[in-house]
């Protein structure tokens, strides 16, 4: 465990640390674009100078490592020169089309020139031209023009994804990212290649436009697209959700993400939702605020005895909810016919390598967990069953937040649709639900980030989570619509105590505000 | 506040003051009536006022030599607005040099302060304010200004040329 010294600080690193790992470890800011901590070094960017004692020369922090006793430090005049016209170089091409840029606001270049550059350029010469809006595959678009070369993407595409579909092409200041004829960038992990891109080169298709980054507020969840549970960063403002990334998690997801758990946001926008609840009786369809709808279903709950009721499940709810309702089930309806709705039962257990799996629910193990505790045993057979003979009249279901998901939506809901009284939770519009006939309820539910909770992935682990925002405020959660349902009120949670401005777990330091306003919560690079 | 109050010995004669004001009065009447062309006072709407070039009225898009929008839809302009009465929609470009484009760029004109900060906050010199002042509308009139509006408009004739040209950039190599 060598020990050393970095910015006056002293430092015990791991054996073969770099100097610049353990400077972002011990927060120390660093300029660097090329070092990415998930992947190999390439130190070809020559921006995270450090001086060391006994060197005559300034050293690249991401390819040495750290020895007994090294003096390190990048905060002289000497770096702070070497980063300058580091960047000097790196700017000579780079167009000045920080309005049209997408990454404009969360920039490495932005950030780095405010910091370190703030020069007048000294290149005489005019900048090389290169492709613009380059269709990269399906996900990807590149701006030659604007990539510095860092070769992050080119590295990912090797080590992280496997794929190689990128590679840097020309020489000099003619050379630039691309793939080969007939090889688009189209895997599933294209898109981290967008989230490590330090500028605005590659940019999402899906993204793309659509928002300025300065006006997104970001929170942090959990993935609920599949069973790895990646942890990941939502981004969103008052029209909705626009896009998710990836946060760090070693035990998890690492660094990265898989494209499909990045339309998770899609789902969660208010124009894909179901806003009010909508009762279908004999007289046709009615609309009702959902706790209204909720009490309405109760009175039928109440008349139903144990046998002739069922409950269904699918595996997107959190473990609290499934506790709650289940345990209302059984202990109050006094039923224990409650059966798992499992989607793509073949692909179930599938695994690419990476992140994704073939298990399109983020709690089966928290569901698993919830039926085994109360000692349910009962399986879907049972029900087609139960349902074909009439003995099963009516079924409470707890649909699915991700519809794409279901592949056998249609064909369940038709089956479900034989039962007298379908009570139907769900959190999004579907034109199969409206097209059912019987007595209908089908009341609103809230998504995973509209609700704290708890999901426990493929491995077991559980990952708590908090609210992010609310987007349909009528809309109820699993627990409340148990409670409801079983003729109880709401308790109505008691205003929390108002904190002092200096107390607020999610108070911005002044200093970090008065630094850059819009980067202050990006983290590092 | 304080209040100074005289309480000389002059001051309690009021007729003095009274009269010397009715002087005035008198006297600025009667330049008034034989020399009116220099009377201060103008008649509106038949007279209007003329303002210095750098008066903050209305908003005017500036367009390209091709009379498109040179709006980059970068959202500056709404990020710096105080009032945050602008509101524009983005789009891609066919054009991969333009890229960027708004396929709507409102201005909620009733909302809006005149403070000009759109103006300074946009790189390209896509908007300014321009000399208009007199924005009447009868009853239900449209005061959220689109791009047609802002633009477009019969006074611009056409459109108000931008200073910033991509093209002329390119050649000298920016």
């Amino acid at each position: 465990m060598p020990k050393c010294t970095i910015n006056g600080k002293e430092v015990e690193v791991k054996e073969g640390t770099t100097i610049i790992k353990a400077m972002v470890d011990a927060g120390e800011r660093i300029a660097h674009y090329c070092w990415h901590d998930g992947l190999s070094v390439a130190g070809v960017c020559r921006l995270c100078m450090v001086e060391i004692e006994g060197n005559p020369r300034v050293q690249i922090a991401c390819n040495t490592t750290i020895t007994e006793g090294m003096k390190i430090n990048n905060t002289s005049e000497k770096v702070k020169e070497a980063v300058k016209w580091g960047l000097d170089f790196h700017l000579i091409n780079h167009p000045l089309d920080c309005p049209i840029c997408d990454q404009a606001g969360e920039c490495g270049l932005q950030d780095q020139y405010m910091e370190y550059g703030k020069y007048d350029p000294e290149m005489a010469e005019p900048k090389q031209k290169k492709k613009k809006v380059v269709d990269l595959g399906p996900t990807v678009v590149l701006d030659s023009e604007r990539c510095i070369l860092c070769s992050r993407c080119v590295r990912f595409t090797e080590e992280v994804s496997k794929t190689n579909e990128l590679g840097i092409f020309n020489r000099g200041d003619r050379s630039e990212i691309g793939t080969h004829d007939g090889m688009p960038l189209d895997n599933k992990y294209s898109l981290n290649t967008v989230d490590i891109c330090p500028v605005g080169a590659l940019t999402s298709k899906d993204f793309r436009f659509r928002q300025r980054v300065w006006y997104l507020k970001d929170a942090e969840t959990v993935c609920n697209g599949c069973a790895t549970g990646c942890n990941v960063k939502v981004y969103y403002n008052k029209e909705g959700f626009f896009r998710v990334k990836p946060v760090y998690n070693e035990n998890v997801n690492g660094y990265w993400m898989c494209d499909e758990g990045r339309d998770i946001y899609k789902f969660v926008n208010r124009e894909t939702r179901l806003l009010k609840a909508q009762v279908r009786s004999n007289s046709g369809w009615s609309e009702m605020p959902a706790g209204a709808a909720a009490k309405h279903a109760h009175e039928l709950l109440k008349t139903t005895s144990g046998d002739s009721l069922a409950l269904v499940l699918t595996a997107q709810y959190t473990v609290e909810e499934f506790d709650a309702i289940v345990s209302t089930f059984v202990n109050e309806f006094k039923t224990k016919k409650i059966y798992f709705w499992i989607n793509n039962k073949e692909t179930f257990d599938n695994f690419d390598g990476i992140l994704l799996r073939g298990d399109k629910n983020p709690n089966t193990k928290g569901l698993l967990k919830v039926l085994e505790k109360h000692g349910i045993t009962a399986t879907w057979n049972d029900l087609s069953q139960g349902l074909a003979s009439g003995a099963i009249k009516t079924v409470v279901v707890a649909g699915p937040e991700n519809q794409a998901v279901f592949p056998d939506f249609h064909e369940r809901v038709k089956e479900l649709s034989k039962a007298q009284n379908l009570i139907w939770l769900q959190a999004g519009k579907n034109e199969a639900l409206m097209s059912l006939t019987g007595n209908v309820w089908l009341i609103p539910m809230k998504t995973f980030v509209e609700k704290d909770g708890t999901f426990i992935n493929h491995a077991g682990l559980e990952q708590k989570f908090k609210k992010v925002t609310t987007v349909v405020s009528e809309a109820l959660t699993l627990t409340e619509a148990a409670l409801l349902m079983s003729g109880k009120n709401l308790a109505i949670p008691t205003a929390q105590p108002f904190l002092p401005l200096n107390q607020r777990p999610d108070q911005v330091e002044l200093e970090a505000r008065k630094k850059n306003e819009f980067v202050f919560r990006r983290g590092s690079l | 506040m304080s209040v100074m109050q005289n309480n000389s010995e002059k001051a309690k004669w009021y007729l003095p003051g009274v009269l010397g004001g009715l002087g005035i009065t008198m006297k600025h009447l009667l330049k008034n009536l034989f020399n009116r062309k220099k009377m201060m006072t103008l008649n509106y709407p038949e007279e209007k006022y003329e303002y210095s070039p750098r008066f903050k009225g209305n908003h005017v898009l500036t367009v390209k030599k091709d009379g498109s929008l040179r709006c980059t839809a970068c959202m500056l302009c709404a990020t710096n607005c105080p009032a945050e009465c602008i509101k524009i929609t983005a789009a891609e470009h066919n054009d991969p040099s333009v890229e960027k484009y708004p396929i709507s760029y409102e201005i909620d004109i009733l909302r809006c302060v005149f403070c000009g900060f759109c103006e300074e906050a946009c790189p390209v010199d896509a908007i300014r304010l321009g000399p208009e002042w007199q924005t009447p509308g009868v009853n239900g009139a449209n005061f959220i200004y689109d791009i047609n509006h802002l633009a477009y408009r019969p006074t611009l004739r056409g459109g108000i040329q931008t200073h910033v040209d991509d093209e002329e950039r390119h050649k000298a190599g920016i």
